[in-house]
């Protein structure tokens, strides 16, 4: 059975105990933080602390903000990176394994006008590496690993489909850096889902789950089946994180995934 | 009904399973996936086969009940008009020299189409054992919801039935009420020495005037010799010639399998559930069953033998061959309780209980033309060895099954999922990474067999 965490602007509850209580009461083995920018994150260390003290599993943070480590923007794209590395640092105090972050979220898109982004694809592949090198090293020295994820085409312009992710990983050449896979992106971008998790075994570090409407996981029409074996496939023994926007009452809804995701082979 | 629902029961998870044979058969089955379909083999088989479809539904429903039903229904989109489902779909995005006998030999869409075949794709003209009704009730009962979800009993299922339909009538060449086979292939078992006596009848095609694919990637030693290539040939271009038409053509080889048969027997009570489900009367399929089965005992039934055998309709005569195909109809649900006997007494004994594996040799390993490395003239295969452990499990022998069972996943992993086994050495043969030996382990290991522990 994979382990299942669910982001904690999902959950009830005004402190990280009182979510942590709904989630295990849900099923739940663990909780995904998420971190804000202007070092947000790194202002919640007493009470991750304290939560961490009281037995709250919170093994991964996806980042939260508006601008990413390939933003167009210089001084937006250092920004990033220092929030990113803030955030590494952070997980890492806690204990957890990992941050994940896109290449950039709402920037621009090849399949909106005005079509051509303002710098050249080896622009952009120049900036990621940096990026991802400067994370990596700094993942590695702090004992976790920086996640990165594919977005669908009209979300980012860069990284869309996991081998356009693992030929960047592949190029920094660092173990600290992985694909942080999302089953709703890859059901736009990927020809066969299950078969990308197979080709791209060895690069994929974590997984976060949605429906194929984004949904809470069961409210749209994915092969659950298919994609959770390929991961069962390749070993993979990390979580399945829940990200998504809910449908139906929200709390039965974050309640429904876990028997959700173990019936469909998880 | 007992023994029906002891065949046609629902698959419970099991428990305890082991993990690296069930990640390597999935991984097997999703490296060979294209989408719609499942190649047998990459390399030796790149197109989509009718029998084999079928045992990977089987196995493929433990992986996705969506795949599993895409198999089959991506198989039956190419289904004739006639009701025939052809026994390769050819893959319009594969070379056409990557397989032979290519669309080029078998012309469906033109010399087929006053028999019904399709526009496109192209598909051989010839067919394969009728396992897909099981298959597709086994692939219902693995995920009632998404079937339902799907329509997929309700849109397969007149297929099925029109696929039986044409068995029964069309192919009924010896009048008896049996599905008759007009090409080795059909049986799904090409060389067997069952075949050899109608196959000398036949003038083979002359060599050089079609060039074999399957000699690239397998071994000739491992493969039909060139002769009995040529005979194959040209049966399957006088058939061509005559439009596929089984009431017009002249047929150089037609016999009754009584493998074919029981699988035939097997789908039809398959059909009798999918109807029941779906709240059509399924009497009739009830009904078939029972008469083929009495049929297959009255024409087949060889008592001093102690197993079933071929019968050749050029003189309605028994062919003096042994073989695994003679042991399949143990699958029947209602055979009669001493051929049930004799059956598993053939089993054990020395004709095939072979040394090396626990899998059932292809051909009777005393036998005079016994050949432990020639496909079908001796090697033991996966999906016979799965058909009779499920036969032996409906007729409640239980230990007699475990024994195969075991053997079958034992030999799965260590052969990297072979194509065949040398009965005489244990050794993997023919393609590895093969799809129905991948599929059929996972069903082994995923079906609830607990109980079957000795």
């Amino acid at each position: 059975m994979l382990k299942t965490a669910v982001q904690e602007q999902l959950l009830p509850g005004d402190t990280l105990q009182a979510k942590w209580d709904f989630a295990q009461q849900a099923g739940y083995d663990a909780i995904e933080l998420r971190g804000k920018g202007e070092f947000h994150f790194a202002s919640r260390l007493d009470e991750l602390r304290r939560a961490r003290k009281d037995g709250v599993v919170m093994p991964t943070v996806c980042v939260d903000m508006l601008h990413f480590l390939g933003a167009f923007d210089d001084d937006l794209r250092r920004d990033a990176v220092a929030q990113m590395k803030s955030q590494l640092t952070v997980i890492a105090e806690i204990g957890g394994v990992g941050a994940q972050t896109p290449a950039s979220y709402g920037m621009f898109s090849r399949r909106l006008p005005p079509f051509e982004p303002p710098r050249t694809e080896e622009e952009d592949r120049e900036v990621l590496l940096a990026g991802l090198t400067e994370l990596g090293e700094h993942a590695s020295k702090e004992g976790v690993t920086l996640f990165l994820e594919p977005l669908n085409r009209y979300e980012d312009h860069m990284v869309n489909r996991l081998e356009q992710a693992a030929d960047l990983i592949r190029a920094v050449g660092l173990p600290s850096v992985r694909i942080g896979i999302d089953s709703y992106h890859m059901n736009i971008e990927e020809t066969d889902p299950a078969a990308a998790i197979l080709a791209h075994a060895d690069v994929i570090g974590h997984a976060q789950v949605s429906d194929s409407n984004r949904f809470q996981p069961g409210a749209g029409h994915l092969d659950w089946h298919a994609w959770l074996g390929a991961l069962h496939t390749i070993g993979y023994d990390g979580h399945l994180a829940l990200e998504c926007r809910l449908t139906g009452d929200p709390l039965e809804a974050v309640r429904s995934v876990p028997g959700f995701l173990k019936r469909s082979g998880a | 009904m007992n023994s029906l629902e002891g065949l046609l029961d629902r698959p419970v998870p099991a428990a305890p399973v082991d993990l690296t044979l069930r990640r390597g058969a999935a991984r097997v089955l999703m490296d060979n996936w294209t989408g719609a379909s499942t190649v047998p083999s990459p390399a030796l088989y790149p197109h989509q086969w009718s029998w084999d479809s079928a045992f990977i539904a089987i196995g493929q429903r433990h992986l996705s009940a969506r795949r599993a039903q895409r198999e089959l229904e991506s198989l039956l989109a190419a289904q004739w008009s006639d009701g025939r489902i052809p026994h390769i779909v050819f893959n319009p995005a594969v070379a056409a020299d990557a397989y032979f006998p290519s669309p080029d030999f078998w012309q469906s869409s033109t010399a087929g189409r006053a028999a019904g075949a399709p526009p496109a794709p192209e598909t051989s003209g010839i067919v394969q054992p009728p396992v897909h009704a099981l298959a597709a009730w086994l692939v219902h009962v693995a995920d009632p919801a998404e079937s339902r979800r799907r329509g997929f009993l309700a849109r397969v299922q007149p297929r099925l039935a029109a696929w039986h339909e044409y068995l029964l009538s069309r192919r009924d060449l010896g009048g008896r009420g049996l599905a008759a086979l007009v090409h080795p292939w059909e049986p799904g078992m090409d060389n067997s020495p069952c075949w050899d006596r109608a196959l000398a009848r036949v003038e083979p095609a002359t060599a050089g005037t079609f060039r074999r694919a399957d000699l690239v990637h397998g071994h000739p030693a491992d493969r039909p010799t060139d002769l009995d290539y040529g005979r194959y040939v040209r049966l399957a271009a006088d058939y061509r010639e005559a439009g596929y038409d089984d009431r017009g053509a002249r047929h150089g080889f037609a016999v009754e399998d009584p493998s074919f048969n029981a699988l035939l027997i097997t789908s039809e009570l398959a059909l009798a559930a999918m109807s029941h489900e779906l709240g059509m009367p399924g009497e009739r399929y009830t009904e078939r069953a029972g008469r083929l089965t009495r049929t297959l005992v009255e024409r087949l039934w060889d008592a001093e033998a102690g197993l079933f055998r071929v019968r050749d309709l050029h003189d309605d005569t028994l062919v003096g061959e042994d073989s695994v195909s003679g042991l399949i109809p143990l699958l029947v649900p209602h055979l009669p309780e001493d051929v049930v006997r004799r059956l598993r007494a053939t089993l054990l004994g020395p004709r095939f209980h072979a040394p090396a594996t626990e899998l059932v040799p292809s051909y009777d390993l005393t036998g005079h033309a016994f050949d432990s490395h020639r496909y079908w003239r001796g090697p033991a295969w996966f999906n016979t060895a799965w058909l009779i452990h499920r036969g032996l499990r409906a007729h409640g022998l239980r230990q007699d099954a475990e024994r195969i069972r075991s053997g079958f996943l034992e030999q799965a992993t260590r052969s990297d999922f072979a194509e065949y086994i040398d009965p005489s050495t244990g050794e993997g043969r023919g393609a590895r990474r093969f799809s129905w030996t991948a599929a059929l382990a996972l069903d082994m290991l995923c079906a609830d067999h607990e109980e079957f522990r000795p």
